[in-house]
């Protein structure tokens, strides 16, 4: 069982391609292409859950001028070391 | 690789390129440093993580088909002659992958002087580009902090960084493209091909996308929104200085034999040297003076017009040197300083002036540093240069003002800033542009914050529980 076609280094000044699986290029370029569109694909919903949740999560607190006092007051807590 | 001098040539070509792309990187860090100093707290991950993935989006996008249309689309396609086969460049050839030189498959469109040129060059050379469409998109990726959905800025990132920008380097940074055989496009540096198109892009999508909130009075006056930490943007600033030499050095072929079978083939003549990407003999030595006097003409400029604002004259600098590059390989070093010192006056007056007129918010200054400085050198080197040759080979147009300006529009507008307009009008159409309003207001980190100050109080309660 081999999975490339380099089976020793003595006829070094004759090889090619010496990766495994010489000859599976195309099929692995459709795999890569499906990998990165994909992944454009899945990062967007996750995006898009973040921000849907995000909001909720601001108008729990109180809307986003609420957020901001609450958060500026915990920076001068921070600050003051409380 | 029979030979030691053979192989000496090939493998100081292939180390040469490695060690530019490695020094090409910290151009990245610095720009991921310095979008981070520049963005206010409450965006940092958010910011960091956007600029971050423009690394494997552009790299991958860059194998697929970025590599290709470099050497396809130097006749247009259709605009001198047809698209050109490039059977080395495309993701499925056997050269883009680990390879000793050897005969190519059988059955395949690879000839054995194609494995043998390209098989240890590819690599390289490829990074060497693809780190050039880092950059490219990684300017635009400051203009649009704070408010630009990460998801939108990653589809124009794979716009500029693997489409349109190498686009135009097979058109006018490459030695046989059209614009450099009719136009006589000459921009040795990249003043146009990295950085007008990139700032002319970073335009268009300012346009579309707005000022960030706060960021204009009712009346449209400006506010300055400024670095949460100063400090951090210079060294971000630094370190993209010290990435663009590599940048400089990874423009230049190291070592070729200029009368040589594979250039102009005189019979008789040997004369090795360095050379531009259009094949014309410089020095590393040349390029190393230009540097240095374009990047001291553009730093003492901006200090002076800026009052010694630290911002600005490290903008400045980068302006001085990306006024000077389309022909830093042929200026005298007094006259690239001067050349910089011109570029980033104008970046900085342009960026305010452009502000308080059309209410653009470019939040770094990109479009000035980049776009407007870029633009300015192209024009500014079809003057100096007017009447040198654009190419070593006969047939070729020479440089004029006239062949670079227009070199210098189609560099902004046509491969920068509609190509944006274009994109941005259509992901804004589709709400995919920008964040929500509410998220803008209080930050895209607040889960993060949230999820802090929750763990911040768990583990007070817990340090008390145990202080009993």
């Amino acid at each position: 069982m081999s999975t490339g076609l380099v089976d020793n280094w003595l006829n070094l000044d004759t090889f090619g391609a010496i990766y495994p699986f010489v000859g599976s290029e195309g099929f692995l370029t459709i795999l890569g292409l499906i990998f990165w569109f994909g992944w454009h694909v899945w990062q967007h919903q996750k995006e898009s859950t973040e921000f849907k949740g995000d909001i909720e999560n601001i108008t729990k607190q109180g809307g986003p001028g609420k957020v901001l006092d609450d958060e500026g007051s915990r920076e001068a807590k921070d600050s003051i070391g409380s | 690789m029979d030979n030691e001098l053979t192989a000496l040539g090939i493998i100081f070509t292939e180390f040469y390129y490695w060690v530019t792309v490695v020094f090409m990187f910290l151009i990245h860090v610095g720009f991921c440093v310095y979008e981070v100093g520049a963005s206010r707290y409450k965006n940092h991950t958010h910011t960091l993580m956007k600029n971050t993935m423009v690394i494997p989006l552009v790299t991958v996008t860059f194998f697929f088909f970025g590599w290709w249309i470099y050497f396809a689309f130097v006749n247009g396609p259709w605009i001198i002659g047809p698209l050109v086969d490039a059977p080395f460049a495309t993701p499925w050839s056997e050269l883009m992958g680990t390879h000793m030189g050897g005969a190519p498959q059988e059955g395949g469109v690879l000839t054995a002087d194609d494995t043998a040129f390209w098989a240890r060059i590819n690599g390289v050379f490829w990074a060497a580009f693809l780190l050039f469409s880092w950059t490219a998109a990684s300017i635009v990726s400051g203009a649009v902090i704070e408010r630009i959905r990460p998801s939108a800025f990653w589809v124009l990132a794979v716009v500029i960084g693997s489409f349109t920008w190498i686009i135009d380097a097979s058109w006018g940074w490459s030695w046989n493209g059209w614009m450099v055989q009719k136009l006589g496009y000459h921009d040795a540096y990249a003043s146009g091909v990295i950085h007008a198109i990139a700032g002319g892009f970073a335009l268009g999508v300012l346009l579309v996308l707005g000022p960030r909130i706060g960021k204009f009075a009712a009346d449209g006056t400006p506010r300055n929104i400024n670095p949460h930490n100063p400090w951090l943007v210079t060294i971000g600033l630094f370190l993209i200085y010290t990435g663009f030499w590599g940048f400089y050095v990874a423009c230049n072929i190291p070592i070729i034999d200029v009368y040589g079978p594979a250039m102009l083939d005189v019979p008789d003549k040997t004369f090795f040297s360095a050379t531009n990407i259009y094949l014309q003999p410089t020095t590393l030595s040349a390029i190393t003076f230009n540097f240095l006097m374009s990047l001291s003409g553009g730093l003492m400029a901006a200090y002076l017009i800026s009052d010694g604002d630290a911002f600005w004259t490290y903008s400045g600098g980068l302006a001085g040197i990306i006024g000077a590059s389309s022909g830093n390989d042929l200026y005298h070093p007094i006259q690239a300083m001067l050349i910089g010192a011109g570029g980033a006056i104008l970046a900085y007056k342009m960026h305010f002036w452009v502000e308080r007129k059309f209410k653009i918010d470019d939040a770094v200054g990109a479009v000035a540093v980049h776009g407007y400085a870029g633009f300015y050198g192209i024009v500014v080197a079809g003057f100096m240069l007017w009447g040198y040759p654009s190419s070593p080979f006969e047939g070729y147009a020479p440089i004029t003002p006239w062949g670079n300006f227009l070199g210098a529009l189609i560099m902004f507008f046509v491969l920068g800033f509609f190509p944006a307009l274009i994109v941005s009008k259509i992901l804004h159409a589709m709400g995919k542009l920008r964040i929500p309003r509410e998220i803008e207001l209080v930050g895209l980190d607040i889960n993060y914050e949230t999820q802090r100050a929750v763990d911040a109080a768990e583990v007070a309660r817990a340090i008390r529980e145990e202080a009993g």
